[in-house]
């Protein structure tokens, strides 16, 4: 029997936007609307949707980077929150996240193999020795063995989020959640990031891959959820299933004849 | 001999830093009616050939090879004869003639459209600006501008909403609107789908292709969207990565070992293309039982 990393039931996530005074009304914004997520160790699964569909709000959620407004999110049993900051915060090396933005997520002034040591003696209490062989170690597996002592300003965005991804293995994390590792990159860089991210999970992990390309979905991962104003419309199961919804069929072939009024682009 | 329906005949181009060949002997030429797609890896210098198209060149002069001649509008002229020479005061002679052509002649979608338009001004005015460039200033401007923001797909009230508050896929339609305002006979795209969503991609590269059918106006279009390039393109030019680098007194020198795996094949040692991250064909992923074996490299 496989253990379940992740298991969240009727996930609502509601933003409250201010008025331009402060007693003008104020206005919600209901970016996740019930969602249903269950990860099994040693699982990749996608979020799929276009811009705005409330995928990387529901990745955040889960890591309880955002509160939640209704709904429960539970850990590998651990009733993630309601928990305090203060409980959660030892126990976050197991639940890593990977941000979209590499370049503002390193640190400008460390060199690769700095934040990725840096990050094994702060979070995962290990001793500078041991901490630089494993780094080197790790950074080689990426491919950046030539890159150890780079600034993140000297190195291509595609070393940059492999440096990012190096930093969150070397802690062998049970759950990794990976918001668009690959945006912003050309396709020729695109693959050899998924592919370091997929081939170097640590062993028994669960992954969740944020992205709005189902091809990538598709290639790397195990089933996807395809997301639609906050909500899953279908979960597909890779390799053999195909989408039926209409969305999902859109997102699948954007240039197949479909009924754009439905997509969030008009 | 000139030919009326040539907008853009650049030959030749080879850009280099003292060290290295950025763009090495790009030919490139628009007729009036027609889109030129270029597509290459990214190094291979699509954006440096398409401001240098523009007259915008980033080097020094001296360090810039090849002619550029708008045929429709200068005839002969080559804009890049004292640029070639080395006048040191060249670069920026050449940049300021060439601002007459920029705006009218000419006009450039950006890349990232969210962070090129201007974020103090709104759309409308934007638009009023843009509009301005043109010979002949239409009768009713508010008319115009609307006129336009429906061809693009904007809502009317779009003109009074500054570029933060446009979502990414209204902000690359946007700057397409402005670029398309001065009624230009030629519009030089630099990716103007990267970013975006699959279906926003499809949008926007419908648009343009709508566009350039209603203005006719010929289109350059930078890209490394195959879909894109096959739905709109008439002729596709492909830049390779430039292969021979000089040092800084003119001798050959090693290509830069990280761009080894994106060079020609000839150019490429084989024990290269093995290298972690540089296969670039996805294989499916480990099945759940594969997975579950102890792996080797951990």
């Amino acid at each position: 029997m496989k253990q379940v990393v992740v298991s969240a039931v009727g996930v609502h996530k509601t933003y409250t936007l201010p008025g331009a005074w402060p007693w003008s009304p104020k206005s919600e914004v209901k970016a996740v609307r019930g969602i249903d997520l269950t990860l099994h160790e040693s699982e990749v699964v996608a979020l799929v949707g276009q811009s705005g569909s409330g995928k990387t709000t529901l990745a955040r959620c889960i890591l309880a980077l955002e509160p939640i407004t209704e709904g429960s999110i539970r850990l590998e049993e651990e009733p993630w929150h309601e928990l305090s900051e203060k409980a959660r915060r030892p126990k976050r090396v197991k639940f890593q996240y990977v941000p979209q933005d590499a370049l503002s997520a390193l640190d400008p002034q460390q060199t690769a193999i700095e934040s990725v040591v840096e990050s094994l003696t702060v979070l995962g209490k290990e001793s500078r020795e041991d901490a630089t062989k494993r780094a080197e170690a790790m950074l080689h597996d990426l491919g950046l063995s030539h890159r150890l002592h780079a600034l993140p300003r000297e190195m291509s965005g595609g070393e940059q989020r492999r440096v990012t991804l190096a930093r969150v293995f070397a802690l062998q994390p049970r759950l990794v959640v990976a918001d668009e590792p690959t945006s912003g990159l050309d396709p020729d860089r695109q693959d050899s990031v998924l592919e370091a991210l997929i081939n170097n999970l640590p062993d028994r992990a669960g992954c969740i891959l944020v992205t709005h390309d189902m091809a990538q979905a598709r290639a790397w991962c195990h089933r996807a959820l395809v997301m639609l104003e906050g909500q899953v419309v279908e979960e597909i199961t890779f390799p053999d299933g195909q989408p039926t919804h209409p969305y999902a069929k859109m997102l699948f072939d954007p240039w197949g004849d479909h009924d754009l009024s439905q997509s969030t682009a008009q | 001999m000139i030919d009326p329906d040539l907008l853009l005949d650049m030959q030749d181009l080879t850009i280099r830093t003292p060290s290295r060949v950025l763009v090495d002997g790009v030919s490139i030429q628009v007729r009036s009616g027609r889109c030129v797609a270029v597509i290459g890896h990214s190094g291979s210098g699509k954006s440096l050939s398409a401001r240098a198209a523009m007259g915008v060149i980033d080097v020094f002069p001296g360090l810039v090879r090849g002619s550029l001649r708008y045929p429709a509008y200068t005839g002969e002229k080559d804009w890049f004869a004292s640029v070639r020479l080395g006048v040191v005061s060249s670069q920026r002679a050449l940049l300021r003639d060439t601002r007459a052509l920029r705006g009218g002649y000419m006009t450039y979608s950006p890349q990232s459209a969210s962070s090129a338009l201007n974020p103090g001004r709104t759309l409308g005015r934007q638009l009023q600006i843009a509009i301005g460039r043109r010979e002949r200033p239409p009768e009713d401007l508010g008319l115009e501008i609307k006129g336009i923001l429906e061809e693009v797909g904007l809502p009317p009230r779009a003109a009074a909403s500054l570029p933060g508050e446009l979502s990414g896929g209204m902000a690359q339609r946007a700057a397409l609107a402005i670029a398309i305002a001065p009624n230009p006979p030629l519009l030089i795209a630099d990716e103007p789908e990267t970013g975006l969503d699959p279906v926003l991609r499809r949008v926007v590269t419908e648009l343009m292709i709508n566009v350039a059918k209603k203005t006719k106006v010929a289109l350059m279009l930078i890209s490394h969207n195959m879909e894109t390039v096959e739905r709109v393109a008439d002729d596709v030019v492909r830049l390779q990565i430039p292969t021979v680098s000089h040092d800084s007194l003119g001798r050959e020198r090693e290509p830069d070992p990280r761009l080894l795996p994106f060079l020609a094949p000839a150019a490429s040692p084989s024990h290269h293309a093995t290298e972690p991250g540089s296969a670039s064909t996805p294989h499916p992923p480990p099945t759940p039982e594969q997975a579950e074996l102890p792996q080797e490299e951990a």
